[in-house]
């Protein structure tokens, strides 16, 4: 009895001591082992790309696979990914990409020019029900093959011509079309690997879970644990493995953004997603060398579900969008020099500035509730303003619930719910007026307007205008000049916000915090980050090279 | 049997056990305290609307968060809202649900432990069962259930926080008449050939006062923190209103920039929790039944 009583008190003090041995925050150990912690705002959604459509998914994506091209962070220029180099036809129509001979999949087969024409047409499958499909129609007859207008996939613009050689022929001279090669939506994917868990257009088949994965990116799958995290680790297969400094990357799904702000301070993230506002004054002042804010090409906006009856009418929705003061919400509610959203396309995308769409004006407001049936909000029914759960978003929403209801007397209920099911309210049509931001794809216009074709996969909102179809699917990439298809984009912009789906609120700032540690970050408009540029200072290397160095 | 001495005898039962409770509580100065918090607070949060010094929704963007100030004796929020209008907005709601959610509790927790208890075998064991089957219910399922099935409102809300939080008292109230029921004043009782609800009014409940009202100071300021987890799940109240829970979660968020918006909430609940124990210190004390008489 004594010995086992003295067993179990070595042990338990074995574990203590193991336990105290621990004490190494996670920053501290992942400098020493290269393992990145990132907060990512919320656990995706799911990890097969072509059925996502959220940021929290793209950055866990660029880390799994890799497309065509890649940019290049500090300058958004497309630099070699996948293809070494490409061939661009003189009427800016056909584009020749040679793949390089190194490129693996992460279980080390040959990632080859099928690969990519494989995945554009499960990209292109109906069945599948891909929001970003439309992303594809770049390419010659793609939207046909995606209406099933045409049963042939040989007709559409993507030729084989070698394993290593993949020619695309386009439906217009699409000046971006380098761009969208880095967008989720052009990525490749393992065929036999979906096929193995079942039919290409499945929804939800278990081919995205971790130990099933196979991707071609730096980094591969190896831990989804819902609501705790997403780990990739290296991909031995990579090509550039040899330049891919981490050993991981740890994506935290942290949800309120109070707590990844307490996480990011007790050493538990290297960057945040976002930071909260409450705390933006006190960082600037105490430590501005750990906030990182930057232009950030989106829109934050509410949708409007034009399909219930008291929302259908324009100058309702017109109403709604003029009695908000943004000035007051970038200053007062936000504070993180946004900038007031009177267009949809942020100002200067690419040269590009839309007309403002509507003025902020209470009285003009006012007047058009009254000629809508509903003077001084009587009889206007108590609306559902619908949000995914942050802090942020519900602070804006109780700002503009106010508004709405000191300008105009109508009542807005505020609605929270977590993002996969909030998704799934918007896609559904199940709201009235849902939160909403919308980040560049590309650096382009036409990223801020596709999206609003007819029932196109992210409009969400049953606003439909075949004048608009006509100008962003046939006129505008038919242009010959960039001024002249700015300027048939202009008047589709103007069409979009005279009718109102939307109610633009301010164009974002990216926030984040960062860990000094953290090397080869390149602030950019698209927030977006090339993974293998990525290293972490580790602190104890750095006082070995200092003490070698002579004094 | 006519007893020459009733007259006097009943003159004394007229002093009741409430009545003596009363005197022995008047005696109890942290107590009368206690009891004059809570009387004021419900008087302020019933005088309220009329009261308030601005609209709990009223906001002042340009004047953002605030400290305290002439204008705000309590500060104002980042929307500029008034911090005092909106504690006492606040306490209406966690008021009513502190008090109608524990009220609900009470009342069935104690009839339906003594009953347990007096009633003991077989009625007994299937209403415990019953009571810990309630117990292994999620609680958070439960109440997104209700819920969805009856849209959120605010009633709802107390029935529901009301309907969970009476299964420890139900178990309390059992243990006590269950150590009474076998004790000599309730043999008497019985063997006197009062009614089994005469028995079960007259002299269990009192007796298991105690702890009843011990348990039942603490079970107030829980549910109103419960409230508050709840709308901030977008279950309970919604905003622009507000209550003690939700704004002491919201000014946790900013407790750094604007202390304030902490700490009048936070001073608020716990001068009520405070309140609430010395009163059901003094009351338990109080209504002790075997306490003696002076």
């Amino acid at each position: 009895m004594p010995l086992l009583k003295m067993a179990s008190v070595s042990i338990l003090l074995s574990l203590l001591l193991m336990a105290c041995g621990q004490g190494e925050s996670n920053t501290a150990s992942g400098n020493r082992l290269g393992i990145l912690h990132l907060g990512n705002g919320t656990d995706p959604q799911e990890l097969d790309p072509h059925i996502v459509t959220g940021v929290p998914e793209h950055n866990i994506l660029t880390a799994l696979l890799e497309g065509l091209v890649l940019k290049d962070p500090s300058t958004l220029e497309p630099i070699p990914g996948v293809a070494t180099r490409w061939e661009i036809s003189a009427d800016g129509m056909r584009y020749r990409f040679y793949l390089r001979d190194d490129a693996r999949w992460s279980n080390g087969d040959p990632v080859t020019a099928q690969d990519f024409a494989w995945s554009w047409w499960r990209a292109l499958q109906p069945a599948l029900g891909n929001q970003y499909a439309y992303m594809l129609f770049a390419i010659k007859n793609a939207e046909a093959y995606f209406r099933q207008e045409l049963t042939d996939f040989s007709a559409v613009g993507i030729n084989v011509v070698d394993d290593h050689t993949l020619e695309v022929e386009l439906a217009n001279p699409t000046p971006y079309f380098l761009q969208l090669l880095d967008h989720y939506s052009y990525f490749p994917l393992h065929r036999a690997t979906i096929e193995k868990f079942g039919p290409p257009d499945q929804r939800g088949s278990l081919w995205t879970r971790p130990g099933n994965f196979v991707g071609n990116g730096p980094f591969s799958l190896t831990e989804w644990q819902l609501f705790k995290r997403v780990i990739v680790e290296k991909n031995p297969h990579y090509w550039d493995a040899e330049n891919v400094s981490l050993n991981a990357i740890h994506f935290y799904p942290t949800e309120n953004i109070t707590t990844e702000e307490r996480m990011f301070r007790s050493g538990q993230l290297h960057r945040t997603a976002t930071v909260p506002i409450d705390k933006l004054a006190v960082y600037r002042r105490e430590h501005p060398e750990l906030l990182h804010t930057y232009p950030y090409l989106g829109n934050y906006f509410y949708r409007i579900n034009t399909e219930m009856p008291h929302l259908s009418d324009k100058r309702v929705r017109r109403a709604l969008a003029m009695s908000i003061d943004r000035d007051a919400i970038v200053q007062q509610v936000t504070k993180g020099d946004e900038l007031p959203a009177y267009t949809f396309t942020p100002p200067d995308t690419l040269g590009y500035t839309a007309p403002d769409g509507f003025t902020y004006d209470p009285d003009r407001a006012r007047a058009l509730m009254a000629e809508a049936g509903y003077p001084g909000g009587e009889d206007f029914p108590v609306t559902e303003l619908l949000f995914n759960t942050s802090e942020g978003h519900h602070k804006i929403a109780v700002a503009i619930q106010q508004m709405w209801y000191k300008e105009l007397g109508i009542k807005v209920n505020l609605h929270n719910q977590d993002w996969k099911v909030f998704l799934n309210s918007v896609n559904g049509g199940n709201y009235g007026i849902a939160r909403a931001g919308w980040i560049g794809d590309y650096v382009d216009p036409n990223t801020f307007l596709d999206m609003w074709i007819t029932d196109g996969g992210n409009n969400r909102t049953g606003w439909s205008s075949a004048r608009f179809d006509q100008l962003i699917l046939e006129e505008a990439p038919r242009a010959e000049t960039r001024e002249q298809r700015y300027r048939l984009m202009r008047e589709a912009e103007a069409l979009l916000l005279e009718d109102m789906p939307i109610i633009p609120i301010h164009i974002y700032t990216s926030k984040s915090l960062v860990n000094p540690a953290v090397k080869g970050l390149e602030p950019n408009i698209l927030d977006y980050t090339l993974y293998k540029n990525l290293s972490l200072d580790n602190l104890s290397l750095d006082k070995k090279s200092a003490a070698e160095l002579p004094d | 049997m006519e007893n020459p001495h009733s007259a006097t005898l009943t003159q004394e039962q007229g002093s009741s056990l409430w009545r003596d409770g009363w005197i022995r509580l008047c005696k109890n100065h942290m107590a009368l305290f206690g009891l004059g918090v809570m009387v004021f607070f419900c008087v302020i949060a019933l005088l309220t609307p009329w009261i308030a010094p601005y609209g709990y929704e009223q906001q002042d963007l340009q004047l953002g968060a605030s400290p305290p100030s002439a204008a705000h004796w309590l500060g104002t929020d980042i929307f500029g809202r008034d911090m005092l209008t909106r504690i006492m907005y606040g306490s209406r709601v966690s008021l009513l649900v502190g008090f109608v959610a524990t009220g609900v509790a009470l009342v069935i927790g104690v009839l339906w432990g003594t009953v347990a208890g007096y009633a003991g075998g077989r009625v007994d064991a299937v209403m415990m069962r019953l009571v810990d089957i309630l117990y292994a219910l999620p609680f958070m399922i439960f109440i997104v259930l209700l819920m969805v099935v009856f849209g959120r409102n605010i009633l709802l809300l107390f029935l529901a926080i009301g309907a969970v939080e009476w299964l420890t008292m139900a178990r309390i109230v059992r243990g006590q008449v269950q150590n009474l029921r076998h004790q000599e004043f309730i043999e008497a009782a019985f063997s006197m050939g009062l009614s089994r609800w005469i028995i079960i009014r007259r002299h269990l409940i009192p007796n298991t006062l105690g702890p009843v009202i011990v348990y039942t100071t603490l079970t107030i300021p829980n549910v109103m923190l419960l409230e508050a987890f709840l709308s901030f799940l977008g279950l309970g109240i919604q905003p622009p209103q507000s209550s003690w829970g939700l704004l002491i979660s919201h000014g946790v968020e900013s407790m750094e920039e604007y202390p304030w918006l902490l700490i009048f909430p936070g001073l608020a609940l716990s001068i009520t929790l405070f309140a609430l124990n010395f009163l059901g210190d003094g009351l338990r004390d109080a209504l002790d039944p075997r306490a003696s008489k002076d």
